[in-house]
């Protein structure tokens, strides 16, 4: 049987491979998008003192540190029994929301935009962030360095270290802002909020306007009808860094609507053969494969995902913007500010980019409100109250991150759980491969855009594996086998390691 | 452009002999320091962060870890010319060192007339845990002293 490999994935770190199965008319067969692992992570935490952890998780990766600081330091909260103080919560959104700008910002110009900026059959050698900038123009590329630059700085003093903050702790966070900072943040805020509307203008203009890519982006190639779910706000409206996670059927239906710290009664994980990355689905609807549909319990955890559960948008710009983009693909309100889902994965480049918007006003409305630069930034642990297991949540980017802790009566580690952002859209994303896959292959001999069109099926959920791949149990055998519907070995290969 | 030289070290302190480029660079720092302004930054991408975390100054060195398939321990040394990744200096969420590099020089970001990056072969790099192995942990010393005499050499009056 003819097989194409992608491997590696262009921009995706690490070991991602896709091994695509044609049959003898050149019809692809099947597709397999495998993920192998590193080893080891939660031994190297179990015997740990817990209060390492937002120190140790923040270095699983160089992408997202700012997430799991947060998730691990709300887990801590929860094993030491210690609420954080009002400003410590809102010290900790307000780095996260800089922290998104710099990270959406990042995917847009130089992961996702390339292919639409510069275009889905340009040559690879073009189809890059200097491509970008040769089409949009080289100031563009300044505003971007612009961006992550003052963005990074207030990360840096608010998070007490430049990429791997260590500010979190148990009960709040260990450092209040000054007056002239809080303007600096403000400052920051609001050139974000520019650029965050320049980038959905430049997505209007590039983009949307060109009937070519509109037709990509609404056209069944990259569509599927899956679960969404994201985490709300007491409005039920997105929030990255705190709320109850809100899960949504196909048709829009609320599903299910949990505190992130009861997810083991609804988030299962199926294990495959051929692949060591677990697949996380909805519990109580069931594992039917990779299928989509309301029977079929795969969800997605994305931009698109987290603004088809949310009434609206909690900013006002972001807010007009998420309502253009569900009109502009016909859907209907379902309540006063929610409409029906959009399916078009492609559209996820286009949420990412509202919630750049929302991001940047988030920061804003947090700098301005008085409260940010109380001193009061820390519950101190109380020893009566210490609880011995946390869960700790946010959404990263990429997706809903969950921490989970248990120690023993000292504080020292005795169990960890993750699962990462990346991790849930991972049925999601093999589905999505497969399907751009039978639409867009059509002989033994693709050409170089097509198999480019095929990647754009996952780069849109903007995987990252650099840290999904560190949270697999046991040692890792030296070979991955890939397997046909019925379970028959197709092909064994070995791997370094 | 301020004076002064950056030494960065590449990768993750916790997966094995990922973190030897961070070792590396502050074993270098610790050895100059007081002589030169130096700056030690660590970091676990490449691309646009590398980039960054050079800009404004006016010569670089950076260490990673490598896996080019030679012997592990072996160090070898590059130029931004004939460069083409090391371990970390690749990311998923970022672009590669050569395109940040291109694309900060169109943008005017103000970048170092110098630059090196310094490669140690891994051998354990998807092992979680904070020990090398002992090819990599024996090849520290020489890639210090290395190090070290290239950057006097550069600040040394002409």
């Amino acid at each position: 049987m003819p097989r194409i490999t992608i491997d590696p994935i262009t921009r995706l770190e690490g070991h991602g491979r896709i091994d695509i199965f044609l049959n003898d008319q050149g019809k692809v067969e099947n597709a397999y998008f495998q993920i192998p692992e590193l080893r080891g992570f939660e031994q190297f935490c179990v015997g740990r003192m817990a209060e390492e952890m937002p120190v140790i998780t923040n270095r699983i990766c160089g992408v997202c540190p700012e997430a799991h600081h947060l998730a691990a330091s709300k887990a801590l909260d929860g094993v030491f029994g210690a609420e954080p103080t009002p400003a410590a919560k809102k010290l900790r959104e307000l780095l996260y929301t800089a922290f998104f700008v710099t990270d959406h910002t990042t995917h847009f110009y130089a992961l996702g935009g390339p292919d639409f900026i510069v275009g889905p059959d340009a040559p690879p050698s073009e189809r890059n962030i200097l491509g970008v900038a040769r089409k949009v123009g080289v100031e563009v590329a300044g505003e971007v360095f612009a961006c992550r630059k003052r963005n990074h700085e207030i990360i840096t003093f608010l998070g007490g270290k430049s990429i791997h903050p260590v500010a979190g702790v148990p009960g709040g966070w260990s450092r209040a802002i000054s007056a002239a900072e809080r303007d600096q943040i403000q400052d920051t805020a609001r050139k974000n909020i520019e650029f965050a509307r320049f980038s959905l203008s430049l997505f209007e203009r590039i983009v949307l306007k060109n009937p070519l890519y509109l037709d990509m982006i609404t056209s069944d190639t990259y569509l599927h009808r899956t679960y969404s779910m994201g985490t709300v706000d007491a409005h039920d409206q997105a929030n990255f860094y705190d709320g109850m996670i809100r899960v949504l059927d196909p048709e829009g239906n609320e599903f299910v609507r949990y505190h992130p710290s009861q997810y083991r009664e609804h988030i299962a994980e199926r294990v495959e053969a051929w692949t060591y990355l677990k697949y996380p689905y909805l519990k109580k609807v069931g594992w039917k494969g990779l299928t989509d549909g309301i029977e079929s319990g795969i969800y997605t955890s994305t931009p698109l995902s987290r603004l088809n559960v949310s009434e609206g948008m909690a900013t006002p710009l972001a807010n007009a913007e998420f309502q253009r983009m569900y009109e502009s693909f016909g859907r209907k309100k379902i309540t006063e500010a929610r409409y029906q889902p959009i399916h078009h994965r492609m559209a996820t480049h286009w949420a990412r980019l509202i919630e750049l918007l929302y991001a940047s006003e988030r920061m804003l409305e947090l700098a301005l409100d008085p409260e940010i630069s109380s001193p009061e930034t820390r519950n101190i642990p109380d020893p009566s109250r210490f609880v011995g297991e946390g869960i700790g949540s946010v959404e990263a980017p990429r997706g809903t991150l969950t921490h989970h802790y248990v120690t023993d009566e000292r504080g020292v580690l005795t169990k960890v759980n993750m699962i990462v952002g990346t991790t849930n859209n991972y049925a999601a994303m093999s589905m999505s491969i497969k399907r751009a896959a039978e639409k867009l292959i059509t002989s033994n001999a693709p050409e170089e855009a097509i198999l480019n069109k095929v990647e754009m099926a996952f780069r849109l959920y903007d995987p990252c594996f650099s840290c999904a791949t560190h949270f697999l149990p046991g040692k890792m055998p030296l070979t991955v086998a890939l397997r046909d519907s019925q379970g028959v070995p197709l092909r064994e290969m070995r791997r370094k390691g | 452009m301020s004076a002064g030289v950056v030494i960065i070290g590449m990768g993750n302190p916790l997966l094995s002999d990922d973190g030897v480029g961070i070792a590396v660079a502050r074993a270098v720092a610790q050895r100059l320091r007081g002589r030169m302004n130096l700056t030690v930054t660590e970091l676990h991408t490449g691309g646009f962060r590398l980039m960054e975390a050079m800009a404004g100054f006016q010569r670089a060195v950076v260490v990673d870890a490598m896996l080019s398939g030679a012997t592990p321990g072996t160090l070898q040394r590059f130029d931004p010319k004939g460069f083409v990744t090391t371990k970390n200096t690749f990311s998923s969420h970022d672009t590669d060192f050569a395109t940040a590099y291109d694309l900060g020089r169109m943008a005017g970001v103000p970048l170092p007339e110098q630059v090196s990056f310094w490669g140690i072969e891994a051998r354990e790099f998807d092992l979680f845990g904070e020990r090398f192995s002992d090819e990599v942990s024996a090849a520290v010393p020489g890639a210090v002293n290395l190090i070290v005499a290239e950057i006097i050499q550069w600040e040394a009056p002409a």
